[in-house]
């Protein structure tokens, strides 16, 4: 743009055309990918103390399965979803909370007894007592969850 | 660099000569009513755009309908606005077609040549007619559900085929999930599909016929 390309009518009347037509398109793409992506980056997770029952029912030494369902809120759809949680304590005392979701790729672990280890049956990834990959592919330990004791009764924090 | 990587396209493509054929083709000295046929295509970019991502959200199914148009209204971002615009651009649609219908009965533009471009236009405004018909349904509120029961109770008014029209608009004797999803199926892929095709070869004709001049008033 310089003094040796004037600007005429012609020249003048596409340039606004152009202008207004990139403002439409900007004015209806940065909604549209707004609206696109908008439900993906809610992140409303709350977090609630979870009652999973009496102290008494965990056994010792032994991961022991607790099951707890919490209602989720996905678009305009309530779920009540269960959760599983493996507790484990070796002296009655102090507990651990596991969770039963490989941490590979996401498939659900079960704790076999005669081998005294979780089992992935996925793709043969190995836990020991305390969640510690043993073999396989997990890239980490079972995530734990927060466990609190109150009137002899075993909380996690869940949701 | 852009003019070569152009001139490098240009051989491959032509893509100069249709540019030329398309935007920069002679026509008669014209005013602003010849813009509602241009308008009417704008709208129809507007439907399609604003209703492909309006799918991304919606279920076409009684017990997930509202709810998830509620959802898009009230809840996802910039929501309101795309369906406000799908909304509001179907109205606008049907008002604009009808007024480039009515432009080119006034200035007698139907006539040799242009009877086929003519014929395919009463067909696309048929299309559109459709659209609003299907689409009336789908929020599956009241207004949505009692307007599609009176809608589609008219088409059952013909004498002997009434009943069988009926029976097939619903899908069956009573408006249900069925007439939602035949509906909705008609409304994203039968009407698109038929209006898509017949505007490009409306277009095309308006393109290779040229438009017609203003009616003189003598002679």
């Amino acid at each position: 743009m310089g003094d040796d390309q004037q600007i005429n009518r012609r020249n003048f009347m596409s340039l606004v055309t152009w202008a207004i037509g990139g403002l439409i398109s900007l004015g209806m793409g940065i909604p549209a990918i707004a609206y696109i992506i908008g439900p993906a980056l809610d992140r409303t997770r709350t977090q609630d103390w979870v009652r999973l029952g009496p102290v008494s029912k965990v056994e010792l030494k032994m991961p022991t399965l607790f099951k707890f369902t919490i209602q989720r809120q996905t678009g305009w759809i309530v779920n009540e979803e269960e959760v599983s949680v493996y507790i484990l304590t070796e002296n009655g005392r102090d507990f651990i909370a596991m969770s039963n979701i490989c941490t590979h790729l996401g498939c659900r672990v079960r704790w076999i007894a005669d081998q005294e280890e979780f089992f992935c049956p996925c793709h043969n990834g190995v836990f020991d007592k305390q969640g510690k990959v043993v073999s396989g592919p997990p890239p980490r330990p079972l995530d734990r969850y927060e466990v609190k004791i109150e009137n002899d009764q075993l909380f996690v924090l869940g949701g | 660099m852009a003019t070569r990587f152009g001139d490098w396209l240009d051989e491959r493509l032509a893509w100069r000569q249709v540019w030329q054929a398309i935007f920069l083709r002679k026509i008669p000295k014209v005013n602003w009513l010849f813009t509602l046929g241009s308008a009417s295509l704008f709208l129809a970019i507007n439907q399609i755009v604003t209703g492909i991502l309006l799918t991304i959200y919606y279920v076409p199914t009684p017990d997930h309908a509202y709810d998830s148009v509620q959802y898009i209204t009230t809840q996802v971002t910039a929501g309101w606005l795309i369906r406000g615009l799908h909304h509001w651009g179907a109205s606008a649609m049907v008002v604009v077609v009808a007024l480039h219908m009515l432009r080119i009965i006034f200035h007698g533009a139907y006539k040799f040549p242009r009877e086929v471009t003519w014929f395919t236009g009463v067909v696309l405004l048929l299309i559109v007619i459709g659209f609003g018909f299907t689409g009336y349904l789908l929020p599956w509120d009241q207004k949505a559900y009692w307007a599609t029961t009176v809608g589609t109770r008219i088409a059952g008014t013909p004498p002997l085929i009434g009943d069988w029209v009926l029976r097939i608009v619903r899908g069956g004797e009573e408006l249900t999930a069925i007439t939602l999803a035949r509906f909705f199926g008609v409304h994203i892929w039968v009407l698109p599909t038929a209006l898509t095709s017949l505007t490009a070869f409306h277009l095309s004709l308006v393109i290779r016929i040229g438009i017609s001049a203003v009616p003189k008033r003598e002679e």
